[in-house]
């Protein structure tokens, strides 16, 4: 009887231990949204949501394998279970949460209105007397436009895109009056092209972003994502990491990378690599 | 029943076909030796193709019997395509493959049914070739060929797997008149080399001169079957005396 | 636009042409797996008893029915969600691949149909089982009739594979969308780039596909549809 006892032990043990040592999870985003993710000229996944989830990782003691995947087929992936972690700027929705849980919020974001440079209008006249106004498809900027303008009668005219950078070529071409999206990649994008684009204004919206899971949560993650989040604001890395990717330009961000990224991913240092990324990334 | 079979070429023993309710064949019999040449005549309509496909099987019969020497191709287990391989058969359209030369229309059946050798499937449809005078046509596809040359063709395929009978169903209908002459000529070619050849046909000179017995078919059996001077001088039934002034009539007596 | 912007495109040239070569190996794999496959439906439909013809029939209908990116998740997450640990790749191959072969078998039915009943049972009246007959008078004819048809398929799958990206194969759109939300000045010259190296291929392929048709061209095949028709009047 003893023996049995020790031997369902040691089984546990052992199982306990293999399971350890296989857990490697898969981080599903839509690498093509700077600078919370996309592909350096390198050939790199960068940004800060990536960033985010490998010190987590490490944080955390498991393993992440980044796989990029349409934004539109992340939430179906882990509800399949085909991905485990959606790390892709996601917008905390109620519609999202019945289908998938959220960690807490980790980014605040507001909606920026892009117009271009030569041009008289501000954020109100940007958005009604039927201006033409481009989004990209199934983001929250989109869903602003929609509930809050064309719901309330304003006269605007919105065009859906799969993706942002495809609004802002138009509204270059003057086929668009304005673009509504994310603070961040708005100010990417005016950077880009400082002679011919300017922010007219910032919606304040106040969304906010937050990591997803399967619903119920059946390998735990939420608390260890929660946790390492913690353990990144306490020692100072997520601040750092805030500041070297919202900020400076792509290049700049790229060339840190480059620089530090082996701190993270061979020594394992969390906090030493968030403020050799933030330092260089200054420079 | 068997050991009898045995001695006769082929034996036809009470076949039965319906289409839907009408019944095209109502209790055909008989029999050929080999080197025999018979030729069916009868309207139309009077079950004369429906006879040669249930003969080899391309048309199942509801009912009876048919012997190829001693293997009863009718039987439930019978090897069809090994005793179909044994018995050639002309259409009337010719129905030669459209993709392959001549070359390959006659020597396809050597090589890949019997599992012949290329070379020597070659020279077999070479020969075939030869015999029914085509032998330089043998890279023409039949869409070059004319309908007499195809149908020649056809009787090449045939002959290429040394077959035990052949069977023409009307072979020369679909034939322009000046091309009818080369496809006979072929066909009193083999019966005078020794072939053993069932033929439904109009021809009434054809059948006249080479003929050893005619099968006059009416209402789905055989009404009178006896070698072509006696039925022409001396018909037994009034119907086949009918029909073949008829058929002399419209066809004339060519050759 | 400026020569400087093409300089720059040039420089991405070669990046983007490996991901050309995803596009490529997932054409040529969807494709063989669309030929093989709409063959054998064509030929059920054509040659079955009714139950089993029914069936391939229903197939067809299905995937000609649902949309490509609605089979593209049903084939990724629904086998994951069986239990099958299957790439995006394998995934992308199936689905598109079983697609085509719904339009396929379209084509192959249609060019099967078209062999004259006559020739079946001249092959018949040799002593040809079904087996031979199909493969040495049938599919010889029908697959030469399919080649006209079939370059079209060819070029419509091609852009299909675009499509893919969805779940997650990393192909040329999806590597020319890397370039153009790094370097928003690039968008328009890369997307011109790909259009280009699609339009090269899709020209090469049908070209191809040209050769071939000429080189088996065969006299007297080429009228056999119009003849077919002819008899069911």
């Amino acid at each position: 009887m003893k023996k049995m006892a020790l031997l369902v032990a040691a089984l546990v043990v052992a199982s306990g231990l293999l399971g350890m040592a296989e857990e490697t999870y898969v981080v599903g985003s839509d690498i093509a949204w700077p600078p919370f993710e996309w592909v350096s000229e390198a050939g790199d996944y960068i940004g800060f949501d990536l960033d985010v989830m490998r010190c987590i990782a490490i944080l955390e003691g498991f393993e992440i394998e980044i796989q990029d995947i349409a934004f539109d087929s992340i939430i179906p992936g882990v509800m399949a279970g085909r991905v485990d972690i959606g790390a892709s700027g996601f917008t905390i929705t109620e519609e999202r949460a019945q289908v998938v849980d959220f960690s807490d919020p980790y980014w605040t974001s507001d909606q920026a209105v892009v117009v271009g440079i030569d041009t008289e209008m501000n954020v109100v006249t940007a958005l009604s007397g039927g201006a033409r106004v481009g989004a990209q498809r199934g983001t929250t900027g989109a869903a602003w436009v929609e509930d809050e303008l064309e719901g309330r009668g304003v006269d605007v005219n919105l065009i859906l895109y799969e993706t942002y950078p495809e609004a802002i070529m138009d509204l270059i071409a003057g086929r668009l009056d304005s673009v509504i999206q994310d603070e961040a990649p708005s100010i990417q994008a005016v950077d880009s092209y400082p002679d011919q684009l300017q922010i007219a204004g910032v919606i304040k919206t106040y969304e906010e972003f937050g990591f997803l899971v399967r619903s119920g949560d059946p390998h735990g993650l939420l608390p260890r994502i929660e946790s390492g989040m913690q353990k990144m604001k306490d020692s100072g890395a997520w601040g750092n990491l805030v500041e070297a990717y919202f900020g400076p330009t792509l290049d700049a961000i790229e060339a840190a990378w480059e620089e530090c990224i082996d701190i993270l991913l061979e020594e394992g240092d969390v906090e030493a690599y968030a403020q050799c990324l933030a330092e260089r990334a200054a420079e | 029943m068997n050991s009898d079979s045995a001695d006769h070429l082929l034996r036809v023993e009470d076949v039965h076909k319906r289409y839907g309710r009408e019944e095209v064949l109502r209790g055909v019999s008989f029999t050929m030796e080999r080197a025999d040449t018979k030729v069916i005549i009868g309207a139309s309509g009077t079950g004369k193709s429906t006879l040669l496909r249930c003969i080899n099987k391309l048309t199942d019969p509801d009912q009876g019997r048919v012997w190829l020497e001693n293997q009863e191709i009718t039987g439930r287990r019978a090897p069809v395509n090994r005793i179909r391989s044994q018995m050639g058969f002309v259409f009337q359209d010719f129905n030669l493959f459209t993709h392959l030369p001549a070359l390959d229309n006659v020597r396809i059946g050597p090589q890949r049914v019997k599992g012949i050798r290329r070379r020597e499937a070659t020279t077999l449809a070479q020969e075939a070739l030869a015999t029914v005078g085509l032998k330089e046509k043998a890279q023409s596809y039949p869409a070059q060929l004319s309908g007499g040359q195809q149908q020649r063709v056809a009787i090449a395929r045939a002959l290429a797997m040394s077959p035990k009978l052949m069977l023409f169903d009307e072979p020369t209908s679909a034939l322009d008149p000046e091309l009818i002459g080369e496809v006979l000529e072929v066909m009193v070619k083999l019966a005078k080399e020794g072939m053993t050849m069932l033929v439904v046909s109009h021809e009434m000179g054809f059948a006249r001169t080479v003929a050893d017995e005619i099968i006059f078919m009416e209402g789905g059996v055989i009404l009178e079957q006896a070698p072509p001077e006696s039925m022409f001088r001396n018909p037994q039934h009034k119907r086949t005396g009918e029909f073949l002034r008829k058929i002399s009539d419209l066809y004339g007596e060519s050759e | 636009m400026t020569a400087e912007i093409w300089s720059q495109v040039w420089q991405f040239t070669p990046t983007l042409l490996w991901a050309m070569l995803i596009n490529v190996q997932l054409l040529l794999a969807l494709i063989a797996l669309g030929l093989v496959t709409g063959v054998v439906v064509a030929l059920i439909e054509v040659y079955s008893p009714r139950p089993l013809a029914a069936l391939a029939l229903a197939y067809e209908w299905f995937f000609r029915g649902v949309p490509e990116l609605v089979l593209l998740f049903l084939f990724y997450f629904g086998l994951t969600q069986m239990g099958m640990d299957i790439s995006p790749f394998f995934a992308a191959v199936l689905a598109l691949g079983f697609r085509s072969s719904g339009y396929q078998s379209q084509i192959f039915r249609g060019a099967i149909q078209s062999v004259p009943p006559g020739q079946l049972m001249a092959a018949h009246s040799l002593g040809m089982g079904t087996m031979k007959t199909i493969r040495y008078v049938i599919l010889p004819q029908a697959l030469r009739l399919s080649i006209p048809p079939w370059s079209n398929e060819f070029s419509a799958v091609f852009k299909d594979t675009t499509l893919a990206y969805g779940i997650g194969v990393v192909e040329i759109v999806r590597q020319a969308r890397y370039i153009s939300v790094r370097n928003f000045p690039l968008t328009l010259p890369v997307f011109i780039l790909v259009a280009f190296m699609f339009l090269v291929l899709t020209y090469l392929g049908n070209w191809g596909l040209g050769r071939l048709e000429q080189r088996l061209h065969v006299p007297g095949l080429e009228t056999h549809a119009k003849r077919g028709e002819a008899r069911e009047l």
